[in-house]
């Protein structure tokens, strides 16, 4: 009785400590997040002296958007390569995420809804591969992708980004498709559909936040993976952004300002894809949390 | 409009029988109410006949054709499901039409069969909404809805009102009833409550485990169960069973007492396996009596519940409760003693070791 009466007190008096360090911690984690990304949002406007320059800007002196207008631009050398790159990466995500889609929604379905022998074993062979640091498989996917002759194609990153993508895709949609009552399919192959029907019609219109999730999870860890694409791509011309970027580093001494800005377009397409998405995205990871 | 026949229908899975022999004809027009405890096996019947899920062996019969291989979209049947099944992403009239696209029916077809079934069901206004917009009543008639807009040979019901509260569950069933007498519609409805079953069907299939315990009218199931599960199963309160011991021409309880038996009762008797008798007595057919009167046993009373028109009283009799109903006049406390006399030509015997009801040679 009488710690509840005075815990009570306490809440009622003076500030709540708890909530106030809480609080903080937040900010100085917000902090922590953000700064880089400011950092280099700054940078990426000033120019080469300016970026080099001790005690720092804080705020470039002569904000420019030169560095921007070099990569964008198609008739420079820089410019070429930086676009040329930013459309194999478009080109490897894409794909990757269409095909991680067309395999996931039916194998996602699969669990779901059979018992087949092997399910349970399978189920959790998908999942083994997520127990593992994606390091481990380089060099044994490089010497298989060699012995098929897909090094230094796109092939090899579509193929492997698959692998990574497919586990949580398939357990994120299975899981949607858990939640969706089977009486639905029934009702549906009740009323004149086939089973493929009644998944196209019924299942697949529901199970679109899942969907979209699974593709933006996909997507996103093809844009911006780049140990496999720097280990298995050596041509130039095959090279995605993450890979692509690095030539700044290396050439005479390193273009800050160019980086910054290179690295602030590569991150557009995701967070735009993110923002326009978000709502989904939580309630794909939320769902079957708690019960409607 | 068709009938149903299932033969011999099974249904395992692995060394379980879900569905074991069972063989029932439902005619053109009739309403024929599934009725046992969970996982009696009554839904996986109706999903068998709706075929969702494929037979272990026998057949079935959809209006004299055999059904066994055919998908469900082939098999002319309509079903309501407990949960509704209503396509969340669809509205009313979209949930209404879907049957009839599948069908590639013609738009102004669709829409006039659309419109019909509305009118017919009073959810005309709801048509533009989206189910999670609309009650739990207005839900169970779009459902509704949805299966006679195509006009199907078979019925089928999978509990359709036990998501209800139990104002609205009332007033559903005297709607469902009226909607299979107005249409005439052969309907098989899946119900664990044999209340429902009692009030709406022409015939009910008691199931349980698997078999198929008994199948008749309401009023013969009611009034001449062929078993003890039967016997208890059907009817509110239930029938009470008092197990004892034939003793010649009386039943024999250890508490020491003897109820002599008529002549036609003895005759039943005489049919047992064993020496084992259950006795079975519905509540009306009791009479309560405060001192000792021929053909009446002791028992001391458990619970007294008044209800207006009829009080309920529970009775132990030989460690077994007794159910009987007394007019609203009768006192009496817990713990009396009281003397309940049977009616002789309304008493049912089973047999103690098989639970079959025993029939005069």
């Amino acid at each position: 009785m009488t710690t509840i009466t005075e815990s009570a007190v306490r809440r009622r008096n003076g500030p709540d400590w708890w909530r106030w360090t809480g609080r903080l911690f937040l900010v100085l984690l917000l902090g922590f997040t953000v700064m880089p990304m400011v950092w280099m949002i700054i940078t990426s406007l000033k120019t080469g002296f300016a970026a080099m320059q001790y005690p720092p800007q804080w705020w470039p002196a002569e904000p420019t958007l030169q560095n921007y207008t070099r990569l964008l631009d198609p008739s420079g050398r820089i410019g070429q390569d930086f676009l040329h790159y930013f459309w194999n990466s478009l080109w490897v995500s894409t794909i990757t995420t269409i095909l991680a889609v067309v395999v996931a929604v039916p194998a996602a379905y699969a669990f779901s809804r059979f018992r087949f022998p092997g399910r349970n074993f399978l189920f959790f062979a998908v999942l083994l591969r997520n127990m593992f640091p994606a390091v481990v498989f380089l060099v044994p996917l490089f010497i298989l992708m060699k012995a098929l002759g897909l090094v230094n194609t796109h092939g090899s990153l579509i193929l492997t980004y698959l692998t990574f993508g497919l586990p949580l895709a398939i357990w994120l949609l299975k899981g949607f498709y858990d939640n969706i009552p089977i009486q639905l399919e029934q009702a549906a192959r009740i009323d004149g559909a086939t089973r493929f029907q009644a998944f196209i019609y019924i299942v697949m219109p529901l199970s679109t936040p899942g969907i979209i999730a699974t593709s933006i999870y996909s997507f996103i860890g093809a844009w911006n993976e780049y140990i496999y694409a720097y280990t298995f791509l050596t041509k130039q011309s095959q090279m995605t952004l993450p890979v692509g970027i690095q030539r700044f580093f290396s050439e005479n001494a390193t273009d800050w300002p160019g980086l910054m800005a290179a690295t602030f377009i590569m991150s557009v397409p995701v967070v735009v894809l993110f923002l326009v998405l978000q709502k989904y995205f939580v309630r794909a990871l939320t769902e079957g949390a708690v019960k409607h | 409009m068709a009938g149903i026949v299932l033969q011999h229908v099974m249904k395992t899975y692995g060394n379980m029988y879900a569905v074991n022999d069972v063989s029932f004809t439902v005619n053109d027009g009739e309403f024929v109410a599934l009725v046992g405890p969970s996982g009696c096996g009554k839904t996986t019947t109706l999903n068998l006949i709706a075929g969702l899920l494929p037979m272990s062996g026998g057949d079935i019969s959809i209006g004299n054709r055999v059904v066994n291989d055919l998908d469900p979209k082939d098999r002319d049947i309509a079903m309501v499901f407990q949960n509704y099944a209503l396509y969340p992403q669809k509205s009313v009239y979209k949930n209404l039409a879907f049957p009839l696209q599948m069908r590639k029916l013609p738009k102004e077809e669709i829409d006039r069969k659309v419109q019909d079934a509305a009118k017919l069901l009073d959810i005309t206004h709801l048509l533009e909404r989206k189910p999670r917009e609309l009650s739990g009543g207005q839900q169970q008639r779009v459902a509704l809805g949805r299966a006679l807009v195509r006009d199907p040979a078979v019925f089928l019901m999978d509990e359709p009102l036990s998501n209800l509260d139990a104002k609205l569950r009332v007033q559903m069933r005297s709607e469902i009833k009226r909607f299979h007498h107005n249409l005439n519609a052969t309907v098989v409805y899946v119900t664990h409550d044999q209340l429902e079953a009692v009030t709406m069907a022409d015939k009910m299939a008691v199931m349980n485990g698997g078999l198929l315990q008994q199948y008749d009218t309401p009023a013969n199931v009611f009034s001449n169960p062929v078993n003890t599960f039967v016997a208890s199963f059907v009817g509110s309160p239930a029938m009470s069973l008092i197990p004892l011991e034939a003793a010649g021409n009386s039943l024999r309880s250890p508490e020491g007492w003897e109820l002599p038996l008529s002549p036609a009762n003895v005759r039943k008797a005489a049919g047992s396996t064993t020496k084992d008798i259950v006795l079975g007595a519905r509540h009306s057919t009791l009479k309560l009596h405060k001192s000792a009167v021929p053909g009446s046993v002791p028992g001391k009373v458990y619970t007294v519940e008044p209800t207006g028109d009829v009080t309920f009283a529970q009775v132990f009799i030989n460690g077994a409760v007794v159910n009987i109903s007394l007019a609203p006049s009768v006192v009496i406390a817990p713990d009396e003693m009281v003397w309940i006399e049977f009616d002789q030509d309304r008493m049912h015997l089973f047999d103690g070791a098989t639970t079959m009801a025993l029939q005069a040679a």
